[in-house]
């Protein structure tokens, strides 16, 4: 079982038992296609509120683009989110927590959306600490670990139950008692009349609650009935009664008679051949609740509440742990109708529908700036840690850098700002030029800033301004490391011409008199 | 204790012998996640909090032990 993750800080340690690929950080241009699942595994952000705001916000768009892309039926877990950290001088201020249960919330009703996605309940685990546990402020400013390495382990633990849970959590046919279940009294005894459904409360109650089971039949979920009671009063409920909602036709197996309950559910699942763990039963009676649990320990048989006004809270509670997951092929029964309902909602809301759109959004802007001596000690750091995006992977100091610049040559960095704040410099490109002959000594952007296409922008950028200088031809040159495979065809991409080819070495040519940059209006670029 | 250093980076690293002139340049495993790993694994071994400061000067076995011993002392 192969995973993807999504993630916006160092978590690997988290994951460590895992098969698993991460993205880089708060990166969703890369979608592994290989993986079996996915895991979307944000924390929330540390930074000022209004951006941990916006951000967080942001994040649910982001979901559902990956979402929309991702194969379907590939699972996609998604984990809630709890902000841990947030310095508030106003104690009443809850902005925050406003805002991180709206996203929660979303997450919620993009599962209901999407079958695939399961939401996992992350304060759950986070509970067991304290808040200042979480945190380990040290590999935090270091390495971007959002959270303690102590807690890795007991987090790894806690996941791998939730995955199995999530994998059994999978009912399929909801059995329902009637008398006190469905409708307030007994048929048998009451009447047809005199039974609590529509009206007022309670009656209410049970019309809500017969709502809400057949929202989940409409969602796929089979329903069956299980009652002790004469099937003539019942039907005559089913025919007759002005506020039934739950009729005869919507139940896939009928076992209405006065035999034992639980022979009852064994005829039930065979009839429907499904898996008795694959059932879940509701019974005001709780002597009838024990008895199936004692014979049919598989059935899941919850607590029912003892007051109407509970039916709601319940069913919601039975839906979440029960039949929020439901079988593929259960899906693409109603995939006519969840695609209608996608459609109307996008129109209804601005969405990434491509990732252009997701990149104008960033508004991000790009400034390159020139060797100076505030930004050298940057400069030869970035060559010294930079492993991934890093065409030829130099490792230079202050005053090999300074060489280049003392030489005529051009080193320039990149800084990133985005609607979510400054990412600092961030790229670094080093060109040797000689007369009308360009050579790209040095190309590398910080794994921060990838998957928002802005290594085409920098590069293009230079090559334009190359070209303007009078350069007519630029050489470039990819080396290989065990880290850097991600840009063996950047070049490529960047629409330079291959020269020669090794294993570890490919060599690039540029003809700029025959090449028309075009800038992308998705960066704002300009040059300090 | 050099030989505790040298579990803690069979593990780390997932290595059946360590060297003794192991180095981030000699170890294809001892890359900057790892590094922290070791550092995190190290911590708890020793039971010793490392400054920020220390991480980028624990890179050969001489320096990680000299590093423990004056923490321990």
């Amino acid at each position: 079982m192969k995973y993807f993750i999504f993630r916006n800080m160092t978590i690997e340690r988290f994951f460590q038992n895992l098969n698993a690929d991460f993205s880089g950080y708060e990166d969703v241009s890369v979608i592994d296609e290989q993986a079996d699942r996915y895991i979307w595994f944000y924390l929330a952000p540390i930074a000022e509120n209004h951006i941990i705001a916006e951000k967080v916000s942001y994040y649910v768009e982001l979901i559902e683009m990956i979402a929309k892309r991702i194969t379907p039926g590939k699972m996609f877990i998604v984990f809630t989110m709890k902000c841990v950290f947030t310095v508030q001088s106003v104690l009443s201020d809850r902005m925050i927590d406003d805002i991180v249960n709206t996203y929660n919330t979303s997450l919620y009703d993009l599962a209901s959306k999407y079958g695939n996605i399961k939401v996992l309940d992350f304060s759950r685990f986070l509970s067991n600490y304290k808040s200042e546990e979480l945190i380990d402020w040290k590999y935090y400013f270091i390495a971007q670990m959002g959270f303690n390495p102590m807690i890795a382990h007991s987090f790894q633990e806690w996941f791998i139950a939730q995955i199995e849970a999530i994998e059994l959590k999978r009912k399929k046919c909801l059995v329902l008692d009637l008398d006190n279940t469905l409708w307030g009294g007994i048929v048998g005894e009451d009447g047809i009349e005199g039974i609590s459904l529509g009206g007022d409360y309670p009656g209410k109650a049970f019309s809500v609650f017969q709502s809400l089971i057949l929202e989940l039949s409409n969602q796929g979920i089979i329903l069956a009935v299980c009652s002790k009671n004469n099937i003539e009063d019942v039907r005559q409920i089913w025919k007759q009664h002005p506020d039934i909602i739950l009729k005869e036709e919507l139940f896939a197996a009928l076992r209405v008679n006065w035999n034992n309950k639980a022979d009852n559910i064994s005829e039930i699942a065979q009839e429907l051949n499904i898996g008795l763990d694959s059932m879940v039963y509701l019974d005001d009676n709780p002597t009838e609740r024990e008895i199936i649990k004692n014979y049919l320990p598989e059935v899941t048989v919850p607590e029912f509440p003892e007051q109407p006004y509970m039916l709601p809270y319940f069913l919601k509670k039975i839906a979440q742990r029960y039949f929020s997951i439901y079988a593929l092929t259960e899906e693409d029964k109603f995939k006519t109708k969840q695609y209608k309902q996608n459609t109307e909602r996008m129109k209804s809301k601005e969405q990434f529908i491509d990732m252009d759109s997701y990149l104008r959004s960033l508004s991000m802007q790009l400034t390159v700036e020139r060797l100076n001596k505030l930004n050298i000690a940057r400069f030869a750091q970035m060559t010294q840690k930079t492993n991934q995006f890093n065409l030829t992977t130099p490792r230079y100091n202050e005053s090999d850098i300074q060489t280049f610049e003392d030489k005529g040559h051009w080193v320039y960095g990149l800084r990133v700002k985005d609607r979510f704040g400054d990412n600092g410099i961030t790229g670094l490109i080093i060109i040797a030029i000689n007369d009308k002959n360009a050579y790209l000594d040095t190309l590398l952007l910080s794994c921060r800033i990838l998957g928002k296409n802005i290594e085409y922008a920098f590069i293009t950028y230079f090559l334009n301004k190359l070209k303007l200088f009078g350069i007519e031809k630029v050489k470039a040159l990819y080396i290989r490391t065990d880290k850097n495979t991600q840009v063996e065809s950047f070049y490529e991409r960047a629409g330079f011409k291959l020269d020669k080819c090794s294993v570890n070495r490919k060599e690039y040519i540029m003809n700029l008199n025959r090449t028309d940059f075009v800038l992308s209006d998705l960066y704002k670029m300009e040059e300090a | 204790m050099r030989d505790k250093i040298k579990e803690a980076m069979k593990r780390t690293f997932k290595l059946t012998e360590v060297v003794e002139n192991i180095s981030p340049a000699t170890c294809a495993a001892w890359d900057s996640l790892n590094h922290l790993n070791l550092i995190f694994e190290l911590e708890t071994e020793f039971n010793v909090s490392f400054s920020p400061e220390d991480f980028v000067e624990m890179k050969t076995l001489n320096d990680i032990e000299n590093k423990l011993k004056s923490l321990i002392n």
